[in-house]
């Protein structure tokens, strides 16, 4: 069924000559749907084997996922291996051996025997054993360095040389796309950023196949505009590669479509598609959707570990204690010592209030991991929780080092300053996570909860507003600001905020905060009432006496204006003013437009 | 993969979430560099056919070379040498034969080097501050692990072999070399070139080159903990004291930040980058750099998380007082005024009297710059201060007060008591810093009053101070905005007396001192324009004086509308003059700029005299002349004597004018500049000749103008003033013709002729000016 239905996606399936390898060559463009998937295949198991032979299990696991979910191909159509060349039959045994010594870990002596060899697939690998036994030494160095200031400076010796070599090869013009690769990986150590990404867009005009290349792009792609400004090769893979990239970019929405199209194209079953469309959900707060999505992945693949620190996430979000505590010990079981585990274990620990134990487990997470930015983050949070101010700021800032781009973290370094009462302080924070993810409401009611605090009522009024307009999550900027209007006397933008409250509350069908819900009604009977609009005051006074803590004030009310009616007052007729019920079926209630949040006035 | 060998950033040392900065617990650790002086030590006490001197100059050089940050080995010789030549040559080659051998030559040095304080009897005896400092260094040694103990081995080696590279001459040598080939690929990342050759060309090539080898140059040498801290030190000290000799800001970020990457809990590398960025005023940077700074520091300072005088809570205060000071810095006075209310209400409750009192310092300061009135405010901070034993604060708000009381007309005696008082507090603080700023104050407030002979002696005696200061890092003087202020009353003062040339000396030393770029700089443009638009009008050159305003203006706004106008006023254009002059007196009188009203008004009153209405001047010019008496402006008050007795000359009452004259020769001839000298005089004669015009020895009365003329004309050469030059010599002209002298009538006659031929057409009513 699926199969049928790739006709749908129209870009990015052809294939074109961007690749300078035989095999791919020979499998360009095929127009029939059908084919497009089984020629996808043939190209999937024939760059697995390519990066088995060459020791890149991380991409090898990539594209063997990919491969399972495509339908298994009949005998006929497996492609053949490889032919061997000269310089590959003369290199067979110094090849294997080395293999077998690479996949033991032993890179010295896979490089030693490796060094005379001809072929490319030896050169590769001669190579990328420097450079892993280069970087295990420099692991192995941290430990026993000589001196503190010494620590950050151990690098991997091998580096240097490897460049040397990989550059003068590579304008020789003799790089595969796994040298290419490598070279840039050795690049990109060296701090030279801007030809690595040049070094890796080669790579994958190279070999698109390798996935390895395109996830090293995506990590040194820090805006959109960068990535348009890359001519990337023509090939399915790039589809993969831009959704990935746009949910690093916070595009979710793009993230998305992508995904949905390629599953729609037949990669309905593959578990790497459901599990980064789960993480995009995360992203934009849509727990529900994510949640049944990582569900059913645990379902595809119970023994996953892979970004089930997301999924704990979510459950802790819920409070589902008993899930989340089932998916750690289920972890556990798996393997204890991941970070991803750890993470788990960590927010179900958070869950229950043990923020000590919590706290423990993800440094234990770091310890496996010191580049795991969530951990640092949520350890941030723990110390939060913990009253560990001086703690927590040093997570936080750990976890801006690692990625500046962590929204999470500089929110949490505003909490924190917040909590130490440093409301002029925390707002630096604040902005700067506001600028991170403009359209979240969380940093916006925050931001104006910190004017309001320092009594900059203006820019509170803005940023409640422009909270509201944004989708307001929690619900709270409108309250917020009706409140403020309420304070400064304005009493017709605040009935406009409370009315606008009131509708969506009672659209959403939720009655939830009804301590606020009856609030706003008596502020609005009374100031219907102020008005002369009896009818209206009355209602919301019907209304106020639903609720416990207004009901005496309801009746009161409607006292009065009983009374006031006697007297024979006629209600005002004006209808300029707004009306919260009989406005309920119309959406477009006048409310005076608060000027978008403007915040560069203030932003020093 | 590569992601499974990341290991950045990580710390082993890591508990309960905060790394300790020191984790190690001591900060000794055996560089190449310690063993160097190790083996000098050795060396030292072994030797014993040293000779007296030698000895003691070695002695006198251990505990910089101990304290001291790590140096070369070139450098470390080099100080020996020039103390022992036979030491250092000891030292080199025993040091050579450890290199050249084995690790057991190392290893074996450790083991023989307790020997020396074994006896008692020994100079490096155990509680000697050398003896310390072998025991510091074994111990620190036989922590080592197996394998460290290899790497300070290589370490050495490297140690010495970039000695022995830097005595052979660095010659271009054979490019196959290897480690060549390595230096050079670093050098030209971007080689796009197929070969050798092509690459040696990008190497002499671009600028882009030299970025790379800044970059290059400490990531081959890291700096150890003690060169970074000295590196800092150093660095603050000089944007402190003298800008110029610090790093460029481009080329100290770079420094920075390749220190932050190495050790990214280096928190005052934060510190120096806020204060870095403050010089090229970039907003976003320093404040990034300062929160960051802080952030740091709470976990450094984390020990006790009490909100008590120390540690965190402590930094936290701190920490919103400056960035207030930031945002006061930028002049983002609303945003400074929240940050300060929040640091205020910190401190309040946590009962932190100093920091209340920075604060308080801080809120006067805010004040004043907003333009509303802060004496109160001053007072009690001063107040507090002295209660809470704070001297530098006290004064700094002492002097702020006397600031504010020059400007507002408090009695001098009291001022100078003030300052007097401060000083005698700072003497016995030495708090060096304030004592410039009191000296130049000081100046200052004499120039205001007009008493220039005060001023130059008080710039002098700064100028000709020693500084109290230790020199430090080889800056003798400081650069400090007191000295610029100083520096920049002297060129006016010189410029005043006609002396330009020394003016332009003067200049020319303070944009060499203070460049362009730096803080400082706006001073002395602003009182180079001056010199020069003064220099401008009184040539008659108008239209040079004219592109001088815009300049002023940009400088400072009230000074170049004052400037406009009197070019203005110059070129006739009388009633453009005069609005802007109201536009000015508005604003003086908002913001009390008192000298300037005065100034406007003199000008106003000119202005009334071109229309020859100099009955209406009266009550203008009497006006300022009670101002000018009120705020003790002699300078002011004796111009303003000039233009009252002018108008009363031009009234017809030459006697009137001739007696109130007198009370201002005195002032203008003590202290006034040339010009107001030689106005006064020609103003003298014109009214000495009209007086004498009516009477019986009138004789004798234009003899007396004549003399007075000859003064007046003097004053006018000597400054260049050819206009009024011009009219001195008419005057003098009629008057020996009056006398009857033809010879000197034909002489100034003459001279007349020739200025006159000079000068552009005269404008018709040139009597009617001072």
């Amino acid at each position: 069924m699926c199969l049928l239905m790739g006709q749908g996606n129209s870009g990015g399936w052809r294939f074109e000559g961007g690749a300078t390898n035989q095999q791919y060559e020979k499998m360009a463009a095929l127009s029939s749907e059908f084919g497009d998937l089984v020629q996808i295949k043939k190209q999937l198991i024939s760059v697995i084997s390519l990066c088995k032979e060459r020791g890149l299990v991380h991409s090898v696991k990539w594209a063997s996922e990919l491969a399972f979910a495509l339908k298994p191909l009949p005998m006929s159509e497996l492609p053949p291996p490889p032919p061997l060349t000269k310089e590959d039959v003369e290199d067979l045994d110094a090849l294997g051996l080395a293999k077998s010594y690479f996949d033991l870990k032993e890179y010295d002596r896979a490089a030693y025997f490796l060094r005379a060899c001809r072929s490319k697939k030896a050169y590769f690998l001669y190579m990328y054993s420097r450079y892993l036994s280069g970087e295990k030494k420099k692991d192995d160095e941290t430990v026993d360095s000589l001196g503190p200031l010494e620590k950050g400076q151990v690098r991997n010796e091998a580096l240097r040389e490897l460049r040397v070599e990989l550059s003068k090869k590579h304008h020789a013009g003799e790089l595969d796309g796994f040298t290419l690769y490598l070279y840039g990986v050795v690049l990109r150590k060296l701090d030279l950023l801007k030809e690595a990404v040049d070094v890796f867009v080669e790579a994958t005009h190279a070999l698109p196949l390798h996935w390895g290349a395109w996830l090293e792009l995506c990590n040194l792609i820090t805006n959109i505009e960068m990535l348009k400004s890359l001519s990337l090769p023509d090939c399915w893979i790039r589809d993969f590669f831009l959704a990935h990239m746009y949910t690093e970019l916070q595009m979710i929405k793009e993230a998305l479509q992508k995904y949905q199209s390629l599953i729609e194209a037949g990669f309905s079953k593959s578990t790497y598609i459901i599990s980064q469309i789960a993480v995009a959900y995360h992203n934009i707060r849509d727990i529900d959707q994510a949640l049944s999505l990582f569900n059913e992945l645990r379902e595809q693949d119970p023994y996953r570990i892979e970004n089930m620190d997301t999924f704990s996430n979510l459950l802790y979000v819920r409070g589902m204690k008993p899930e989340l505590s089932y998916l750690a010990h289920n972890l556990v079981e798996i393997d204890k010592y991941r970070v991803e585990t750890c993470c788990v274990i960590g927010n179900y620990y958070s869950l229950r209030s043990q923020h000590e134990k919590a706290a423990l487990y993800f440094q234990r997470a770091l310890k496996l991991n010191p580049r795991c930015l969530g951990a640092w983050t949520l350890m941030g949070h723990e110390y939060m929780e913990m009253k560990n101010t001086s703690a927590a700021i040093q997570a936080y800032r750990h976890a801006i080092e690692v990625n500046k781009r962590d929204y999470r973290a500089w929110y949490g370094l505003g909490q924190t300053y917040e909590i130490l009462k440093m409301h002029f302080y925390c707002l630096y924070y604040y902005r700067r996570a506001h600028q991170l993810r403009p359209n979240d409401s969380r940093m916006l009611v925050a931001l104006g909860e910190c004017y309001e605090k320092l009594s900059q009522l203006v820019e509170a009024k803005k940023c409640y507003w422009r909270a509201y307009s944004v989708g307001d999550v929690e619900r709270m900027a409108l309250l917020k600001l009706a409140k403020l209007h309420e304070q400064l006397n304005e009493s017709d933008e605040a009935a406009h905020c409370y009315i606008i409250y009131i509708q969506d509350i009672f659209s959403c069908g939720e009655l939830l905060e009804h301590v606020e819900v009856s609030t706003a009604l008596r502020y609005l009977g009374q100031y219907y009432f102020k008005n002369k609009r009896y009818d209206e005051a009355s209602l919301c006074a019907q209304r106020c006496c639903d609720y416990n803590d207004a009901r005496e004030e309801g009746k009161a009310l409607l006292r009065q204006i009983s009374q006031v009616r006697d007297q024979g007052e006629a209600s005002s007729a004006d209808v300029s003013l707004p009306c919260v019920f009989g406005s309920l079926s119309n959406n477009n209630t006048p409310v005076r437009r608060v000027s978008p949040l403007d915040l560069s006035s203030v932003t020093p | 993969m590569a992601s499974v060998h990341e290991s950045l950033y990580f710390n082993p040392m890591m508990t309960n979430g905060v790394v300790h900065a020191n984790v190690f617990g001591i900060k000794d650790w055996v560089t190449p560099y310690k063993i160097g002086v190790l083996v000098l030590l050795d060396e030292m006490t072994i030797s014993k056919r040293m000779t007296l001197l030698e000895r003691r100059r070695l002695n006198k050089l251990i505990l910089p070379l101990q304290q001291g940050p790590d140096v070369t080995l070139q450098q470390l010789l080099k100080t020996v040498e020039e103390c022992s030549p036979e030491t250092a040559f000891a030292v080199k080659l025993r040091l050579h034969m450890m290199v050249a051998g084995e690790l057991k030559d190392m290893e074996s040095f450790f083991d023989t080097l307790p020997n020396p304080f074994s006896d008692a009897e020994s100079e490096a005896s155990k509680t000697s501050v050398v003896g310390l400092f072998m025991r510091h260094m074994l111990l620190a040694y036989n922590k080592l692990s197996f394998s460290q103990v290899y790497k300070l081995y290589t370490a050495l080696q490297r140690y010495h072999d970039d000695y022995l590279g830097s005595q052979s001459d660095p010659p271009a040598g054979p490019a196959g070399d290897a480690d060549m080939e390595l230096s050079e690929m670093e050098l030209t990342s971007t080689d796009d070139g197929p070969g050798g050759e092509l690459e040696k060309e990008q190497q002499d090539a671009g600028p882009m080159q030299y970025s790379e080898l800044l970059d290059e140059a400490p990531r081959r040498c890291p700096l150890s903990q003690k060169q970074a801290e000295y590196f800092l030190a150093r660095q603050a000290y000089l944007l402190k004291n003298d800008e110029n000799k610090a790093l460029k800001p481009a080329a100290l970020q770079e420094e920075l930040n390749n220190m932050l990457k190495f050790n990214p809990d280096f928190a005052e590398a934060h510190y120096l980058s806020y204060l870095n960025s403050m010089r090229v005023q970039d907003v976003f940077i320093s404040t990034h750099s300062l929160l960051h700074y802080f952030d740091r520091l709470i976990l450094t300072g984390g020990d006790s998380k009490s909100n008590g005088d120390e540690g965190y809570g402590r930094s936290l205060r701190y920490a919103a007082l400056n960035l207030a000071a930031l945002h006061c810095r930028f002049g983002h006075y609303q945003q400074a005024d929240l940050a300060l209310q929040e640091a205020i209400r910190i401190a309040q409750e946590s009962n932190d009297h100093v920091c209340l009192q920075h604060c308080l310092s801080w809120l006067y300061t805010l004040e004043q710059l907003k333009g509303s009135d802060s004496s109160v405010l001053t007072e009690d901070s001063v107040k507090m201060a002295a209660h809470f034993g704070l001297p530098y604060l006290a004064s700094l708000g002492i002097q702020s007060l006397v600031q504010q009381g020059a400007i507002g007309g408090k009695a001098a005696n009291m001022l100078m008591d003030a300052l007097k008082d401060t000083d005698i507090l700072h003497w016995k603080h030495s708090l060096s810093e304030l004592i410039d700023i009191s000296l130049a104050q000081t100046t200052s407030i004499w120039r205001m009053y007009g008493k220039s002979t005060m001023a130059l002696q008080c710039s002098q005696v700064l100028l000709n101070m020693n500084s109290l200061e230790q020199v430090d890092f080889g800056v003798q003087q400081n650069n400090t905005e007191a000295f610029a202020v100083v520096l920049c009353h002297l060129a006016e003062l010189h410029a005043e007396q006609g002396l330009f040339s020394a003016a332009s000396e003067i200049l020319k030393h303070l944009k060499e001192r203070f460049p362009p770029h730096t803080q400082h700089a706006k001073l002395w443009m602003l009182c180079d324009l001056k010199i020069q638009f003064e220099r401008a009008m009184n040539d008659g050159k108008y239209h040079l004086a004219e592109p001088h305003v815009t300049a002023i203006a940009a400088l400072d706004q009230m000074e170049g509308l004052y400037r406009k106008a009197l070019v203005m006023k110059a070129q006739n254009q009388t009633t453009d003059a005069c609005r802007v002059l109201q536009r000015l007196q508005l604003l003086c009188e908002k913001t009390k700029r008192t000298e300037m009203i005065i100034r406007v008004m003199l000008t106003t009153a000119e202005l009334h005299w071109e229309s020859s209405s100099f009955s209406t001047a009266l009550p203008v010019l009497l006006q300022a002349l009670v101002l000018a008496r009120q705020y003790h402006l002699q300078a002011l008050a004796s111009e303003t004597i000039l233009h009252l007795a002018f108008s009363q000359l031009m009234l017809g009452v030459p006697e009137q004018a001739l007696n109130i004259l007198h009370e201002a020769m005195e002032p203008i001839l003590a202290h006034g500049a040339l010009l107001d000298k030689g106005r006064a005089l020609l103003l003298v004669a014109k009214c000495q000749m009209a007086v004498a015009g009516g009477r019986a020895d009138r004789h004798t009365g234009l003899e007396q103008a004549v003399q007075t003329l000859d003064e007046a004309a003097s004053y006018f050469s000597r400054l260049g003033c050819k206009e009024r030059l011009r009219d001195t010599h008419y005057l003098q002209a009629r008057l020996h013709h009056a006398l009857g002298h033809t010879v000197q009538r034909n002489e100034c006659a003459l001279l007349f002729r020739l200025l006159d031929q000079e000068l552009p057409p005269t404008r018709a009513n040139f009597t009617n000016r001072l």
